[in-house]
């Protein structure tokens, strides 16, 4: 119903006539059909037809004028005395007025129908102008990349020749950041717009012509842009602009609601993108605090430990009261010497932590025979290592691998340095390396406590440690981290799981020299089959 | 003479670290016990009722502050915190739980060893003198050399006898229970062994009274029949 009403429309008072006066004719061509041959006396009620059609599609004026001509047609052709204009049965007096008053009704119902769907028409293409506005924003990942989206819509639905969303950041010059119009973007603000005064409560908001004092105006303008504001929070963001079409006059109530209604919903999700932005930066930087706070905490714990043993010893041998024996000295600075070693693991391990973090690392790789890195770790560890009991086994038949000598030295001094920390003295640390296909792994594994099975995954986390386990103390947490980064800078893979010994096995895989393919096969086969 | 060396329980779980403290207060005239954790800590304390206590705080099984409190309950014995912890928090609780003094990791032999002395001055209580020695009558007891001595001469007494003594002279004019000597020389366990004090007292007696020609020490330690002992207030040797 609404899609012909709109269109007949459209034809204007001419149109209306012509039709009009088309359909009396008709209606006269059937009531002369009627009334003469087949004899029905009242086919005047044939002029109804006539009538409601008329008033049913261009409304009352139409449907008066139909039914005071169909009252003329009717007493001029078929009331007697013919062709006269004189009634003389006061009975068709009745039938003309009744003609008269069916025009008039019909034609009211049908304007009333017709403002009611025009408005629903209006009311769905806002909604769905609005709903088009709302999908662009809550489907965004950020409010600025949907501008072009948003102001396409409104363009469309609000029947504008062009439309500009200008942003302005902290009181600056407003930036045209998305424009439907081809060509050079919009000066703004121009010499003179409407701007759209929102008025409290349900009164409507209206255009109000501004003249910007500080720009100088345009010869002529071909027409003067409309504004809305951007708001949130009370702050302006920026502006929505419009160019009406040719001689279109200002933007109606629907499209004048349209544009309004998109402003707020922008304001609200520049608002919001603002709020997710600022919980995003307390949320890093409360990351970051952490993790400065847990380095600071493992640094002081790892730089202070030996810096204590360092200072005892110190105060032995330089105390003047103090009466040490020769073996006390040797002692004593034995201790310095060693703890001074480790202290430079640590602060290796720190400037390793930050190359890896920075991807700075540079591995020189070379084929390495592992017991050529595996021996002068342990000899330089062996204090370190106490009484404790290391078990090497690299079988002769192992292929080189392909790895940065420094980076592994330092791989392998972490694991037993950490291995050490958990197993007592007198217990077993083991060093194992087996070949496998393309690979070659290097495990170290202890008899110490062990890890629970859901810490595994985490071990190589910076700062991580196993909770509620003799292996939580205060200052690990890096060595690991390291291990993993150093491994993967040479192209390696390193991995934990429970070790046969009770502890801990960590697994480096690392890349076997391309030669001696037969040993290392005859080695995968013998391995396999011990499984 | 054999002047005992006083006693520390060193509890620190760094090897290294430990290993080098325990060489120095050795050298600076200390018997050192050494424990790595929190269990070894508390059986020393058991065993050996040791005259110091320095304690690091994570351990690995488990906060120092238990072996703080295993002692507190049962005695005064000084405990001094060596911690790498060097935060003020750390350092308030420490202190308001008993700890005598507090000390950050690293720290210098010399100021660890001062701080000892001065715990164990201030360990022989108000009666001390300056130097931190016990003076009643003729009767001498010098805490940093462990050393008694009657009318200038060094008295042989047994551990035990030695930290009676201490406990008795460090409150003079006042009732010690029997139970209180047990708990702070024996520990918990001895609870109700009072003839063990009685023995050791009189022992104590015995061997004051040979050092001492002038007759001075026989009123020394008065018995409170069935409660304990008391010394009499302190005068100084005229």
């Amino acid at each position: 119903m609404p899609g012909p009403l709109a269109g007949w429309r459209a034809w204007g008072p001419v149109g209306a006539s012509a039709i009009t006066a088309v359909m009396l004719l008709f209606a006269t061509a059937l009531v002369e059909l009627l009334e003469g041959p087949v004899g029905v006396p009242t086919a005047s009620a044939t002029y109804l037809l006539a009538v409601i059609g008329s008033a049913a599609l261009f409304g009352t004026p139409a449907g008066i004028g139909a039914s005071v001509a169909a009252f003329l047609l009717y007493d001029f052709l078929f009331v007697e005395p013919r062709y006269t204009f004189t009634v003389a049965d006061p009975g068709e007096w009745l039938n003309l007025i009744l003609l008269l008053v069916v025009g008039i009704a019909v034609g009211q119902l049908a304007a009333a129908l017709r403002s009611r769907a025009e408005t629903a028409i209006a009311r769905e293409r806002e909604a769905r102008a609005l709903f088009g506005v709302s999908r662009a924003l809550a489907t965004r990942v950020s409010t600025m990349r949907v501008l072009d989206a948003v102001a396409d819509v409104l363009l469309r639905e609000a029947h504008l020749d062009r439309v500009w969303i200008g942003m302005a950041r902290g009181g600056a010059a407003e930036r045209v950041v998305a424009d439907t119009g081809s060509g050079v973007a919009p000066r703004t603000p121009p010499a003179s717009y409407y701007t759209l005064r929102r008025m409290p409560g349900e009164t409507p908001a209206e255009w109000v012509r501004v003249h910007t004092p500080t720009v100088t105006r345009a010869a002529s303008p071909a027409s003067v842009p409309y504004r809305v504001i951007l708001e949130a929070n009370a702050q302006t963001l920026g502006s929505i602009w419009a160019m009406t079409r040719e001689g279109g006059g200002p933007p109606a109530a629907a499209e004048t609601r349209l544009l309004a209604a998109a402003a707020d919903q922008l304001g609200q999700a520049f608002e919001q993108d603002r709020l997710a932005e600022e919980a995003r930066n307390a949320e890093v930087a409360l990351r970051s605090d952490e993790l400065k706070s847990a380095l600071l905490e493992s640094v002081s714990h790892d730089l202070r430990t030996p810096l204590a043993t360092i200072r005892a010893a110190a105060g032995t041998i330089m105390d003047r009261h103090l009466d040490p024996s020769r073996e006390d000295v040797v002692a004593s600075a034995e201790a310095i010497d060693r703890e001074a070693d480790h202290l430079n693991r640590v602060v290796t391990n720190l400037l390793d932590l930050s190359r890896i973090e920075g991807g700075a690392l540079r591995p020189e790789i070379e084929p390495t025979e592992l017991s050529d890195v595996v021996q002068p770790v342990l000899e330089r560890l062996r204090a370190h290592l106490a009484k404790r009991v290391v078990d090497v086994e690299l079988p002769d038949t192992l292929p080189l691998v392909l790895v940065d000598p420094v980076y592994l030295d330092q791989i392998i001094a972490n694991l037993v340095e950490n291995a050490c920390k958990y197993v007592p003295e007198g217990q077993e640390i083991r060093i194992r390396a087996i070949p496998l296909t393309e690979l070659v792994r290097l495990t170290v594994e202890d008899s110490g406590p062990g890890v629970p099975d859901e810490s595994l995954s985490h071990l190589f986390e910076k700062f991580y440690r196993v909770s509620g386990s003799r292996r939580s103390r205060p200052g690990t947490g890096i060595g690991l981290t390291v291990v993993r980064g150093l491994t993967e800078a040479m192209g390696g893979r390193v991995t934990a799981r429970p070790s046969e010994l009770g502890g801990l096995a960590v697994d480096v895989d690392m890349q076997r020299a391309a030669d001696e393919d037969e040993t290392a096969h005859e080695a995968d086969a013998a391995i396999g089959g011990a499984r | 003479m054999s002047a005992r060396r006083p006693s520390v329980l060193l509890v620190e779980d760094d090897d290294p670290t430990r290993t080098e403290l325990a060489r120095n207060l050795r050298l600076n005239g200390y018997d050192v016990m050494e424990a790595a954790m929190v269990e070894t800590a508390l059986q020393h304390w058991e065993q050996r009722r040791p005259d110091l206590i320095v304690l690091d705080l994570g351990l690995p099984d488990g906060d120092g502050m238990s072996v703080l409190f295993a002692a507190r309950k049962e005695a005064t014995t000084p405990v001094v915190i060596l911690s790498a912890r060097g935060e003020e928090r750390a350092k308030v609780v420490a202190l308001n739980r008993g700890a005598d003094d507090y000390l950050t990791k690293p720290v210098g032999t010399a100021e660890l060893n001062a701080r000892l002395r001065a715990v164990l001055r201030r360990a022989a209580g108000p009666a001390a003198d300056a130097q931190g020695i016990v003076r009643n009558g003729s009767v001498e007891l010098d805490p940093m050399a462990h050393v008694v001595r009657v009318a200038g001469r060094v008295v042989d007494l047994t551990p035990r006898e030695y930290q009676i003594l201490a406990l008795l002279l460090s409150h003079p004019g006042h009732l010690v229970t029997r139970g209180r000597i047990l708990r702070a020389v024996w520990g918990e366990a001895y609870q109700g062994d009072d003839h063990l004090v009685h023995v050791h007292v009189s022992k104590l007696r015995q061997k004051l009274g040979e050092a001492d020609a002038s007759g001075d020490t026989r009123g020394l330690i008065v018995t409170e029949p069935g409660v304990g002992y008391r010394v009499r207030e302190a005068r100084p040797e005229s």
